[in-house]
Parts: C-alpha cells; sequence; structure tokens
C-alpha cells in the first residue's frame, strides 16, 4: 500500500484550511470574553474561580419520583437559614431524577453539610455512599489557575529550546508554529464549548493542553526527521522529497494516533464522568495534532 | 542467540517479581478510588512567606490534633511551601475536622479592667439575648409559617441594634445576628486585660460531665509556672468584683470571679476549670484544641473533597472497563495490521502493564482517576514505539532482506528516532510533576513512568519475544509478519 497525498499541489487549500480554523477560534475566544456572562477567553470551572459542587444519588424503590429542579430550589429557599448560600444556586437532575448534582459558591463544609440535610429534607433519602462533594475556595482557585498557567508556559519554552537545539532554526519555527496552531485550536473549540453548552475547563483541561503539546511536537519531529534524511540521499527536488517522506511516514502516523485515540475513546465510553471532558481535550488535540504533522508542518516547508 | 535467551530469562523473572509485589504490596488507592476527604489547608501569612520552620510548626500542630481526634488512617502532608492536606478514608465527617483543624485555638487568661462591672453586666444580657434569637431564628426556618415569630426576632433584634449603638451592615437577618454576635464578643473582650497566662502554659486538658447538669466542663492542667501564673493572677483579683475571662480566639468562653477566701495565696494546684455550657462534643474539640496547641499561623480550609466509598468502587469499575477494553482494541488493531508482530506487541502490552503496576506499588505512586487515565493514555504511546520498529521492519522485507535481517535492522533504525520522539512528552510529565496540585502530580507520574518503561518493553521485550517466534520453522513465513494484500502491491 503506497499513499499518495498531493502535498505541493494542495498547499494552498491545506494553509487555508488552518487559517480558517484559527480564525474561528479566535472567534469563539473574541466572543467568549466580550459576549458572555464570565468575560474570559474561556468559561472558566469550579478549579480556577472557586465554589462548591456535590453529586449525590437520592435513594428510590425502582424509579425515582418527579422533581422539578424549580420547586426543588424553592423549597431549598424557604427552610435555609443562610440565604446567601443560595445566591448563585444552579440544580440539576440526571439519571432519572436519580441523581442531584448541585453548583453554588464557595460554602464552608459546614454549611454544605446543611444544605445536603435540608435537600433531604425536600427530595427525600440520599445515599451518602454515592456523594461526591468538592468545595474549593476562591483564594486556591487564582492560585491553581496561576500554577496551570505557569506550568504550560514553562513547558512550552522547554519544548521550544528542545527544538530549537535539535533542529536548525526553520524547521524549528515550522514545528512550533504546528504546536501552538493545534494548542490554539483546542482552546478555542473549547471556548465554543463554554460559550454553547457552557462547558467548563479545569485544571485537567490545563494538563490535556500540556500532554497535546509533548505528543503534537513528537509527531511533527518524527517526520521532520524523515525529511532530513531522505533531503541528503534522494536525487528528487526539495519538494517532492519533501511530499515523499511524508507518504512513507503517513502510515505510522496515523497508526500511532489511531492506537493512542483507542484507549482515550474507552475513556469516554466506559470511564468517570470526571474524565470526559479531559479524555475529549486530548482526542481533540490528537486529531488536530496528527493533522498539523502531517499535512501543514511540511507543507510550510515546501518551497514556491 | 544466547544473550537472547538470556534476556527471555530476565523478563521471565521481571514478570514473576512484578507478580509477586503485586501480591504481597497491594496497590495504593486514592481518595476517588477508595472513597472518602481530602482537606486543604493554607496557611494565612500576611507578609512574607511562610518558613520552613512555621510549616513545620503548624504541622506539627495539626498532626497532635489529627492524632487526638482518633481518625483512622488518616494522612498529612506538606504541599509546596504554604500548604498541608488532610486526607481522611472512609466515611469519617470531615465537618468535625474541619471545625477542630480550622481554628487557631489561641487560650488567653484576662482579668477584668476594675470599674466596667456594669458595663460587662449589660453586654453579658445582650450576648445572652441574641444567642437566644439566633437559636429561634435557627427553629424558625425549620417549621416555618409563624409568621409572628419572625417579627418577634426582628423587633428584638432591632431593639439590641439601639441598646448596643451599632448597626449591622449585612443585608438579610441572619448575617445581621452573626454580626451582633461577633461585636458583643468583641466588645466584652475588650473589658479585660491580657496577661502573660495563656495555652501555652499548659500540659494536658481533659472534659468531664459537670455533677448537677447535663453540659461538660473542660479541664486545664498547667505547667509548674503555668500554675504559679495562675496563682498570682487570681490571687490578684481574689475578692473584687474584677472577673477572670478565658478567651478562646477573641471570643470570651468563661467570665468568672475568684472569692476572697483565695486573696494570700491565689487558686493554687496548677488546674483549673471552664464551664461554658458545652455539649458533649463541643467539649471534645475544644479538648482536642488545647492539647494539640494553638496555631503559630492561622489556617484556612481551602478545599475539601468528598468521595463516597460507593462512588469510589464505581469509578474503579469504570476505568477497569475503560482500560481493558483500550487494551483489546489496540490489540485487535495492531494483530489485524502486524500479523504476528501484533501479538509480539500485545504480548509486550500485557508485560508493560505488569511492569507499570509493580512500580506503582514499588515506590509507592497513589493511584487516582487521572494517574489511572495517564496509564491508558500511556498504553497508546507504548504502541507508538513498536509501530515505528514495526514499519522499518515491513520496509525492509519489501526490500526483500530476510525476515532475521529485516527484524534486526528494523530495531536498530528505529531506535534514536523513538528515544527522540519521547523526551517531549517527558519534558511536559517533569514539569506537570513539579508545577501541578496533587491531582495533577498523579497523572504526570504515571503517564512518566508510562513512557519510561514503554521503552523498555517496546525496544527490548518486543525483540525478545519476536526472536522466541522466530526459532520456530513454522513461525518463520513472511506472510505472517505482512497481510497479504500489502505484499502484493
Amino acid at each position: 500500500m503506497k499513499y499518495n497525498l498531493e502535498l505541493i499541489k494542495n498547499k494552498r487549500k491545506i494553509i487555508g484550511f488552518s487559517t480558517v480554523l484559527i480564525l474561528l477560534s479566535l472567534l469563539g475566544i473574541l466572543y467568549s470574553t466580550f459576549n458572555t456572562s464570565y468575560k474570559k477567553p474561556i468559561n472558566l470551572g469550579m478549579d480556577f474561580v472557586g465554589g462548591n459542587e456535590l453529586r449525590i444519588e437520592r435513594v428510590c424503590e425502582e424509579e425515582c419520583s418527579d422533581l422539578s429542579p424549580d420547586s426543588v430550589l424553592e423549597n431549598l429557599r424557604e427552610i435555609s437559614e443562610n440565604k446567601n448560600v443560595l445566591n448563585n444556586i444552579k440544580l440539576q437532575l440526571q439519571n432519572n431524577n436519580k441523581l442531584i448534582s448541585i453548583r453554588t459558591s464557595y460554602l464552608s463544609i459546614g454549611e454544605s453539610n446543611n444544605l445536603i440535610t435540608n435537600l433531604e429534607d425536600i427530595v427525600g433519602p440520599l445515599n451518602y455512599e454515592s456523594k461526591n462533594s468538592r468545595l474549593i475556595g476562591p483564594k486556591l482557585g487564582k492560585r491553581l489557575l496561576i500554577n496551570c498557567v505557569t506550568s504550560l508556559l514553562v513547558s512550552l519554552v522547554a519544548i521550544s529550546l528542545y527544538i530549537t537545539i535539535r533542529f536548525d532554526k526553520k524547521y524549528a519555527l515550522f514545528a512550533l508554529l504546528a504546536l501552538f496552531h493545534d494548542l490554539f485550536i483546542v482552546f478555542g473549540i473549547f471556548s465554543w464549548l463554554g460559550i454553547i453548552l457552557s462547558v467548563e475547563v479545569n485544571s485537567l483541561f490545563a494538563v490535556s493542553l500540556l500532554t497535546i503539546a509533548g505528543y503534537s511536537v513528537n509527531d511533527t519531529v518524527v517526520i521532520f526527521d524523515r525529511i532530513r534524511e531522505n533531503l541528503k540521499s534522494k536525487k528528487e527536488s526539495h519538494n517532492e522529497t519533501i511530499q515523499l517522506s511524508v507518504n512513507e511516514s503517513f502510515r505510522r502516523t496515523t497508526f500511532t494516533s489511531i492506537t493512542t485515540l483507542i484507549p482515550l475513546l474507552s475513556i469516554i465510553l466506559f470511564g468517570s464522568y470526571s474524565l470526559f471532558w479531559f479524555s475529549l481535550s486530548l482526542s481533540l488535540g490528537i486529531l488536530v495534532g496528527s493533522y498539523s504533522s502531517i499535512l501543514l508542518a511540511p507543507s510550510l516547508l515546501l518551497k514556491d | 542467540m544466547k544473550r537472547r535467551q538470556g534476556w527471555l530469562f530476565f523478563i521471565i523473572f521481571l514478570l514473576s517479581l512484578s507478580i509477586y509485589l503485586l501480591i504481597s504490596y497491594p496497590l495504593q488507592l486514592g481518595l476517588d478510588l477508595k472513597g472518602g476527604s481530602q482537606l486543604t489547608l493554607q496557611i494565612i501569612k500576611e507578609e512574607g512567606k511562610v518558613s520552613k520552620d512555621e510549616l513545620e510548626a503548624v504541622n506539627a500542630v495539626i498532626d497532635r490534633r489529627v492524632n487526638n481526634l482518633g481518625v483512622s488512617e488518616s494522612n498529612l502532608q506538606t504541599l509546596g511551601g504554604d500548604q498541608l492536606i488532610l486526607e481522611l478514608p472512609g466515611e469519617q465527617n470531615p465537618l468535625v475536622a474541619s471545625r477542630v483543624l480550622g481554628k487557631t485555638a489561641l487560650l488567653e487568661f484576662r482579668t477584668q479592667k476594675a470599674g466596667t462591672s456594669k458595663d460587662l453586666k449589660s453586654l453579658q444580657i445582650q450576648r445572652f439575648k441574641i444567642k437566644e434569637l439566633i437559636e429561634q431564628y435557627s427553629s424558625f426556618e425549620k417549621i416555618k409559617y409563624d409568621d409572628n415569630l419572625l417579627i418577634n426576632i426582628q423587633n428584638d433584634l432591632q431593639e439590641t441594634e439601639q441598646e448596643l449603638n451599632y448597626s449591622p451592615t449585612s443585608n438579610d437577618l441572619y448575617g445581621k445576628l452573626i454580626e451582633i454576635k461577633k461585636y458583643i464578643d468583641n466588645e466584652i473582650t475588650n473589658l479585660f486585660i491580657k496577661t502573660d497566662l495563656s495555652g501555652r502554659d499548659l500540659i494536658n486538658a481533659g472534659r468531664r460531665q459537670e455533677q448537677t447538669r447535663s453540659s461538660w466542663e473542660v479541664l486545664l492542667t498547667f505547667s509548674n509556672s503555668g500554675g504559679d501564673k495562675f496563682a498570682e493572677i487570681t490571687k490578684s483579683i481574689a475578692g473584687t468584683d474584677q472577673l477572670l475571662a478565658i478567651i478562646l480566639d477573641g471570643e470570651s468562653i468563661s467570665e468568672a470571679g475568684v472569692g476572697s477566701q483565695f486573696a494570700n495565696t491565689g487558686i493554687t494546684g496548677g488546674s483549673a476549670t471552664i464551664s461554658g455550657n458545652f455539649t458533649a462534643e463541643n467539649a471534645r474539640e475544644l479538648e482536642v484544641q488545647l492539647k494539640g496547641g494553638s496555631l503559630p499561623l492561622p489556617i484556612e480550609i481551602v478545599e475539601t473533597n468528598t468521595i463516597g466509598a460507593l462512588l469510589g468502587s464505581k469509578n474503579i469499575l469504570k476505568s477497569l472497563y475503560a482500560a481493558i477494553s483500550g487494551l483489546i482494541f489496540v490489540g485487535i488493531f495492531m494483530i489485524f495490521n502486524y500479523r504476528i508482530l501484533g501479538l509480539v506487541s500485545v504480548l509486550s502490552l500485557v508485560l508493560y502493564g505488569f511492569f507499570n503496576l509493580a512500580l506503582y506499588s514499588l515506590i509507592p505512586v497513589t493511584l487516582t482517576l487521572p494517574g489511572i487515565s495517564g496509564l491508558i493514555l500511556s498504553i497508546g504511546m507504548a504502541v507508538d514505539a513498536n509501530i515505528l520498529i514495526f514499519e522499518r521492519i515491513r520496509e525492509e522485507l519489501f526490500d526483500g532482506n530476510t525476515l532475521t535481517r529485516s527484524i534486526d535492522s528494523g530495531f536498530q533504525r528505529a531506535n534514536s528516532s523513538i528515544v527522540d520522539g519521547h523526551i517531549t512528552t517527558l519534558l511536559s510529565c517533569f514539569v506537570l510533576f513539579l508545577l501541578g496540585t496533587n491531582f495533577v502530580k498523579g497523572f504526570a507520574a504515571t503517564l512518566g513512568i508510562g513512557v519510561l518503561i514503554s521503552l523498555f518493553t517496546s525496544l527490548n521485550c518486543s525483540k525478545t519475544i519476536l526472536r522466541f517466534f522466530t526459532t520456530y520453522q513454522s513461525l518463520r513465513q513472511k506472510n505472517l509478519y505482512l497481510p497479504k494484500n500489502s505484499l502484493s502491491n
């Protein structure tokens, strides 16, 4: 099986496609910054802004009775001592009314426990064994955010240094360009997800960006290596050698992406809910990363 | 050939060692897998950084308090320069721990300023009233709809505000009540003068039920010098109308007079009792705090994570499904595309899994959900190296080389690009591990360990297994290594 990607012919299309993706991402980021309630480039989750998240299951025989979130909230307001607790409350029912998930601003453990007792008075017995509660103070959130941004910057600098030492200037520049292209697009997709589906990003999102960075550069390195090797030995023209090298390493790159995507898909399908968005952003990153390693980065190397 | 056999034995030895390790040292599970609570305590310092000594001092106090609380299997560790992490496994309620740990527990003994008896009396009455109001309000919110009660509370509150000449800034009723109580506490404390006797002078604390009532009292035992100080202080106010206040974190928990019979020697014996209407629980919490000593710097609980045991075991099951299905589908993909070579990579993946888990129990790495996702993700990356090698072998076979030669040069030529390619991933893991939170560290650790081990399994183990396979004549046909359609091409 030989692959024949017409890189030279399609250079404009590839660069155009990437430009459109980047512009769409930029649009999402700008829209998110100026036109949403949270006024941030991306919808920051509890990890970064602080708050209280509670998920707990009801104890029901066979099926759980119908509940309306609004009436539960109304009842909660009536029996709560400290009304401030309920200022920014959001309540959702999932799994046929079985799973109750609540978001509020930051509470102390005592206040959170009161909230659960009050909730139990309204909706009936709850299964404490199924409880998942997270309370994050606003101070810690800010710190986590700073921490994540620093980690990202530090590792980007480290990767850039490594690439610059390993390749000559032109290669390094394009490899890094491809890397930022990947990260920017994944970021943009999550800006859009935040706008449309109110998806929030947490520290695991930052981790996924870092992992994508490592992975995407790895892919590009393998292809650039091949190009360098072939440029030394082959007689074909510069552009044709690049196209040939890409086709030679095409199988390898797609296969490794597939074998990395398979486990991620199984986490998305079977894994715990808390890993869902994490695995999704990793998968997106690997898809975009493979595209940029195979098509974008080598196209940039082509001479006009 | 001999050397390869040596490797085969070595790998079998490693595999049995891993299985032995896994059986005798079970994996440590994080809270998101076994259920429990995790509290993050932040040390608060207004200016400058928290020094190492201060961190240790806070750590020691918290450690004593946790021990005295009698929480089983708890785990306390420091994080960064100014945070502590406390893990409470199982169904233990983090509420009590948070109440006991969060307080500075600065115990002071103060004597009343002369001539303030009247002021104190009226403040004490106000304090009593406001406590009543808070209680009434709580019960009102529970039973509901006795609107008269609510109006009464509001009226009483207004009256108190006027008497105190203080108007709270809070908007809601509950906030107002709490604010006024704080104001009164503060005013009372200000009527007393500091002495040099404090919580530092205690050597022990205890509690007992009061004889005539159902409430509890807390017993204090002073050190020798503390006992002397206590005698001195009580002597100075004995027989006067000045009271002795015991103040905890700025709030007076007891005010009592000293009888004139103590005017000559003061109260000797080196002990004192605080009877301030404690419930059994309050008394125990105060006891634990006093035994542990006061915190040199205040702390704040900035994060609490609670996960029920049932949810934890569900998480384990889900992760297991994800890991196994990931492994199976990657295996199918590899065998479909690379035949015998695919089988080799599946076998080395299984070895990879065992080595990884064994290393987790050896180091030890606490397994958390992000950690598991790092492990699952590294399955894909471990195959990456195999694919690089197999592609090279395929190319060699296409060029008409013999099987043995192709295998040899495939491994040789892919070597450098594999090591190279993993460096960027390792860089990211390293940064994550240095800068990340606990949660993130788990992911970085498993992914990093995974990438390192995969270098060994995909280079050495695969080669050894492949060599072993090729010793059988029947397994040496080329078409077992290349799908037919690709050969015909």
